[in-house]
């Protein structure tokens, strides 16, 4: 590293700078105090921030029109995870068209980077990330997210529909 | 000896070679699904094009053979077209359900489309539907949907197993594997029919799910389910063992395997084991790290003189171990009452044809070998004997790694159970051992692939083997628990020297990594 150092003739007066910074200071105070609605700064948790649709939060299963899991339990998703904080159990299907199923699909949420690569790495469009951000837990809180969790959850209402439907595949003959 | 030329290379084949035998001989990659080198040709797949000089046309490598002087070569533009829309055909039905596939990762199709296809399909038309999860028998499940027809299985079922329980049924692109009403696919060699299946059609029951293939690490052993000693491929990761196959061995097993030496893995998982050692004294049962248990038994060894001790055997240990302990026996306890535990003594000598035999130990001949060298002679009579009169007080036994195996477990261990002091090696949980009463030891032993060694099958041959992994790290081997036992330490083996990254006998070439990451050790097809 270099270090440039002035060693004009100006520079040794310090009061100048000092003052022109206390300017500033001054001046961004007092837009502050009479125009606050455009102050940069927000109050949290009473204000929150809103993020662009394509923000990487949380994880959300995507489900079928029947609100099952459209998770194929193909292990993508854990093969591409960096972090290798997912972890899912397989099962056969009754269904011989579904086949395949996980009867658990954790996510060890504390472990996990946000890098999205689950997302891209799964064919069916069984997970994404979704907009959540704010995952508080008091003391002993459960942060390895099941399927109920991931799913399920009161915000999803239900569940977040998948783009990939077997069924609609079939008819057009994929 | 005709001689010929294949990819610029020149080549002396056997008389009636095919061209594509001797291209995987002289490593040359080939696409083919149908040629299987154990069985007849059927060249109906029309994927291992080769061009030849003087042909106008591209030729199927698995049904010509090789002449004086043929120019062969598949690496033009011309094959490499004919394999394309080889595969073209073969893809037109094939669902796109490489997540739900089991064989996904070790695929012929995968592999072949990365290689040779990488097209956009050109079929307009939508693909035929067919049964899914088809219960094949007991072992077998098929996905119509996903078999290309190769007719490997249909061929095996003829020539290898004998059985015919498969056969291809419809016409066109309606036709698909199956058996007949009341005929399930249930022999003993169903399951190579799973290991030559180039896709994911037939798939194991037992398998089935349970793992993705990309996360198994595979090593290669020896079979220790019966006396043929098949050589065969374990597959396994850090929850354990999930499944064995079959490697090649001409002198051996060939290509194939018998279902029963494929639960050998079952045995070797840590939740079928015995983890710690567990001493039973007067005060009830105690638990003890097993070398602890090992020294504990020693001090009683030590007090015991020659007469009143015995040793038993069964025939799954390797020949090193039986050397070691035996020769501790005799030369240090100074005993030579050590007698063979032979299982299913009637079926002993049984033979189906194939692979299996009726001899459920993989060294009796290495055991055989070990009592004759030190000139033991002594037989189980002797002991019921010895055991009924008290003259025999206490017996060191070296149980059996495969329990299913024993049929007369129960009824030995009851007999054994009369002796004052049973010292009991074994490598797996059993609720007959815990239910013995006396003074008990019964300390952990390690399986056949947790230990190099040496097994020498029905014919004599011996087949060395290496460690694969360790799965209960407390757990001791035959030798160590001799040594032990007879009041010695452990030497404790001296860190091996760290190799250079370019030295490591089991270094992945970069190239083969940077090819496909997950196939790089499948071998060929």
């Amino acid at each position: 590293m270099s270090v440039m150092q002035n060693n004009s003739e100006k520079a040794k007066w310090y009061l100048p700078g000092v003052l022109g910074g206390l300017g500033i200071t001054m001046k961004h105070l007092l837009k502050n105090l009479f125009n606050r609605k455009k102050m940069m700064t927000l109050n949290y948790p009473e204000e929150k921030y809103e993020y662009s649709p394509r923000f990487k939060g949380n994880h959300v299963l995507t489900v079928k029109k029947d609100g099952s899991l459209r998770c194929t339990a193909c292990m993508l998703c854990a093969t591409n995870c960096p972090a290798e904080c997912i972890k899912i159990t397989a099962a056969e299907h009754n269904d011989p068209s579904v086949e395949k199923y996980p009867i658990s699909y954790e996510i060890d949420i504390l472990r996990c980077v946000f890098c999205g690569f689950c997302e891209e790495a799964c064919p069916v469009d069984a997970i994404r990330l979704g907009p959540e951000w704010q995952t508080p837990g008091v003391n002993g809180a459960n942060f390895i997210y099941d399927i109920n969790h991931l799913a399920y959850r009161p915000t999803l209402r239900g569940g977040i529909q998948t783009h990939v439907d077997d069924e609609e595949r079939h008819k057009a003959g994929i | 000896m005709p001689k010929c030329t294949i990819n610029g290379k020149e080549v002396e084949v056997k008389e009636g070679t095919t061209i594509i035998k001797a291209m995987v001989d002289a490593g040359e990659r080939i696409a083919h699904y149908c040629w299987h080198d154990g069985l007849s040709v059927a060249g109906v797949c029309r994927l291992c094009m080769v061009e030849i000089e003087g042909n106008p046309r591209v030729q199927i490598a698995c049904n010509t053979t090789i002449t004086e002087g043929m120019k062969i070569n598949n690496t033009s533009e011309k094959v490499k077209e004919a394999v394309k829309w080889g595969l073209d055909f073969h893809l037109i039905n094939h669902p796109l359900d490489c997540p739900i596939c089991d064989q996904a990762g070790e695929c012929g199709l995968q592999d072949q489309y990365m290689e040779y296809g990488k097209y956009d399909p050109e079929m307009a038309e939508p693909k035929q539907k067919k049964k899914k999860v088809v219960d094949l028998g007991p072992t077998v499940v098929l996905d119509s949907e996903r078999c290309i027809l190769c007719s490997r299985c249909v061929r095996f079922t003829e020539e290898v197993s004998k059985t015919n329980e498969l056969g291809i049924f419809n016409r066109g692109d309606r036709s698909e594997i199956g058996t007949h009403d009341g005929m399930p696919l249930d022999n003993k060699y169903s399951l190579n029919t799973v290991d030559i299946c180039p896709v994911g059609a037939l798939t194991s029951k037992d398998f089935r799910f349970r793992q993705r293939v990309w996360y198994l690490k595979d090593a290669e052993t020896v079979c220790n389910g019966c006396a043929t000693g098949c050589n065969v491929k374990v597959y396994y990761n850090k929850e354990g063992f999930f499944r064995v196959k079959p490697v090649y061995n001409e002198n051996v097993n060939g290509y194939w395997m018998c279902d029963e030496g494929r639960d050998i893995y079952k045995f070797v998982n840590r939740e079928t084991r015995l983890l710690k050692a567990q001493v039973r004294s007067n005060s009830g049962w105690s638990e003890m790290p097993a070398g602890a248990a090992a020294k504990h038994a020693h001090e009683l060894l030590k007090t015991t003189s020659g007469d009143s001790l015995a040793l038993v055997l069964t025939a799954q240990y390797t020949v090193e171990e039986f050397d070691a302990i035996v020769s501790t026996f005799v030369n240090e306890f100074k005993t030579k009452k050590i007698y063979f535990w032979i299982n299913n003594k009637e079926t002993f000598d049984n033979f189906d044809g194939i692979l299996l035999r009726g001899d459920k130990n993989p060294n009796t001949k290495g055991l055989l070998k070990v009592l004759e060298k030190h000139g033991i002679t002594a037989t189980w009579n002797d002991l019921s004997q010895g055991l009924a009169s008290g003259a025999i007080k206490t017996v060191v036994v070296a149980g059996p790694e495969n329990q299913a195996v024993f049929p007369d477990f129960h009824e030995r261990v009851k007999e054994l159970s009369k002796a004052q002091n049973l010292i009991w090696l074994q490598a797996g949980k059993n609720e007959a051992l815990m239910s013995l009463t006396g003074n008990v030891w019964l300390i952990p032993m390690k399986t056949f692939v947790e230990k190099d060694g040496t097994f020498i099958n029905h014919a004599g041959l011996e087949q060395k083997f290496k460690k694969v992994t360790t799965v209960v790290s407390e757990a001791l081997t035959l030798t160590e628990a001799a040594l032990l036992m007879s009041g010695k330490n452990l030497a404790i083996p001296t860190a091996q020297p760290f190799l250079p990254l370019n030295q490591r006998p089991d270094q992945v070439e970069l190239e083969a990594r940077k090819k496909n990451e997950f196939v790089f050790r499948r071998g060929s097809l």
